[in-house]
């Protein structure tokens, strides 16, 4: 049986996914911050909210660069 | 016979495509991400564009399964043609119900029935049936499922904002999940084109490679791939609406970052399995993510009733389509009268389904019921609107 194939599967799907999710919701909390008007929030959580969501980008476009057989060779 | 494999094959495809949107595209249509219409556009061009960026599948399908080569027996046109008939039948008839079923399961049960009914039992490798079809059968919606319910969680936590001093609840501010649900389902999208287009490239590579038109051990050729990429993306385009209708709305209620985390999973299961080796049902995999984003969200219910007759429709999936399958291979054998008799019933079959299905007719407009599908980047006028709708259906949501 081919046990070892299907946890390194379940462990890359975890990792992959909780990856893209955390960082898209630091991103989606850091803009609500941005956001609120009653407290002003400093100017660089904007811009730390932008590289959340540059960062998860990045993830993904690295998962599919490992993928897609044209890159990886 | 072989000419007429292959339009089988592609009808297979065209079939597979638009069983297959609601992976994808349930979820996003369900939360208003993505007006109904442009997510199937979209799903489709990511399917056509998949379809091309990998053949790698493409040359391990049914692969073991059937015994092949000197050892074993030759797999002649004949049974492929008798395995995709029971496969088409199988996906029309789960497309009618409304339930999600692996494609590829068809396929592989319409394909060993006709073998065993063809050849004989010896035909099956029974071990790799078990270690490429059954086991990832179990094991892909329980990955998806767990990995979807921790995403859910872990979204939800790091975006609950509440008061410092006096611990009431603020604004959520979860809209931009709407957006990121726009990148994650084009994910699925495109993972379902590199993974469900290759099955009939294989098929017809196959088929050509039996008729001696191409040499064994060689790719698929450019015009199978073109001609397979095309059959999936149209398939995606027509949309099997009554599928995302339970896939989007069936299952659970799917709110934005619900709907974020459990794609993502589903695109990282798929992405991950194919490029490691161990395939697993695209179907398969995104229904248990639906049901694990279900159950991470505090406040939404599952309904297991529903999950119930998905769960039974997956288990009557292989024999179904096996029986088709044997039942074809049988007339097939007969000869060439076998052969259009087969040919004819099956397409009455498929006329007949689409005739029922026209008595009651679920289309892109109203597959899920959402109002304000296709305003995902107009965040600020519908946040009001939405929360006060929250409210008025459903106390405990008013979170959102």
């Amino acid at each position: 049986m081919k046990w070892l194939e299907l946890l390194t599967v379940a462990g890359a799907t975890l990792v992959a996914a909780v990856t893209v999710v955390v960082l898209y919701s630091l991103g989606v909390r850091l803009t609500a911050i941005a956001g609120d008007r009653q407290v002003t929030a400093p100017v660089w959580v904007r811009y730390l909210a932008y590289a959340c969501f540059g960062l998860c980008g990045i993830a993904v476009l690295f998962g599919l660069y490992l993928i897609i057989p044209y890159f990886s060779g | 016979m072989v000419a007429l494999v292959i339009a089988l094959a592609l009808f297979f495809d065209f079939t597979n495509g638009f069983h297959d949107t609601a992976n994808a595209m349930a979820t996003p249509i369900a939360t208003g991400a993505i007006k109904p219409k442009t997510a199937v556009a979209l799903a489709a061009v990511l399917n056509l564009v998949g379809a091309f960026l990998s053949t790698e599948v493409a040359k391990t399908v049914s692969g073991g399964i059937i015994r092949e080569g000197a050892d074993g027996v030759q797999i002649t046109p004949d049974i492929i043609f008798a395995g995709l008939m029971g496969a088409i039948l199988w996906n029309m008839v789960t497309w009618l119900k409304g339930l999600p079923s692996s494609s590829s399961h068809a396929l592989f049960g319409g394909l060993i029935g006709a073998a065993i009914a063809g050849i004989g039992f010896n035909s099956v490798n029974l071990e790799t049936l078990l270690q490429k079809v059954i086991l990832p059968a179990v094991f892909a919606p329980v990955i998806a499922g767990v990995v979807a319910y921790i995403c859910t969680r872990i979204a939800y936590a790091l975006t609950s904002r509440h008061d410092p001093e006096t611990g009431s609840k603020l604004t959520q501010k979860r809209g931009g999940f709407r957006t990121g649900q726009i990148f994650t389902s084009s994910l699925v999208a495109l993972a379902h084109g590199t993974n469900d287009a290759q099955k009939t490239m294989g098929i017809i590579t196959l088929v050509l490679i039996a008729a001696g038109t191409q040499s064994p051990g060689t790719g698929p050729q450019l015009w199978v791939i073109g001609a397979c990429a095309l059959a999936i993306a149209v398939g995606t385009y027509a949309g099997g609406w009554r599928i995302i209708r339970t896939m989007g709305a069936g299952l659970t209620e799917v709110k934005p970052a619900q709907g974020f985390a459990a794609e993502s999973s589903t695109a990282s299961a798929i992405l991950a399995s194919s490029h490691l080796g161990f395939a697993l049902s695209t179907t398969q995999v995104a229904s248990g993510s639906v049901i694990g984003s279900g159950m991470g969200r505090k406040g939404t219910t599952v309904r297991w009733g529903m999950v119930g007759r998905i769960a039974l429709g997956w288990l009557f999936t292989l024999p179904a389509a096996g029986i088709v399958g044997a039942l074809t291979a049988l007339l097939v054998k007969t000869g060439v009268v076998g052969v259009v008799i087969a040919a004819v019933a099956g397409t009455g079959a498929v006329l007949y389904m689409f005739l029922v299905s026209r008595k009651s007719e679920v289309g892109h407009h109203n597959a899920v019921e959402v109002e304000e599908a296709g305003q995902a980047v107009r965040f600020a006028k519908k946040k009001a609107l939405a929360r006060a709708r929250a409210k008025a259906n459903n106390p405990k949501d008013s979170q959102q």
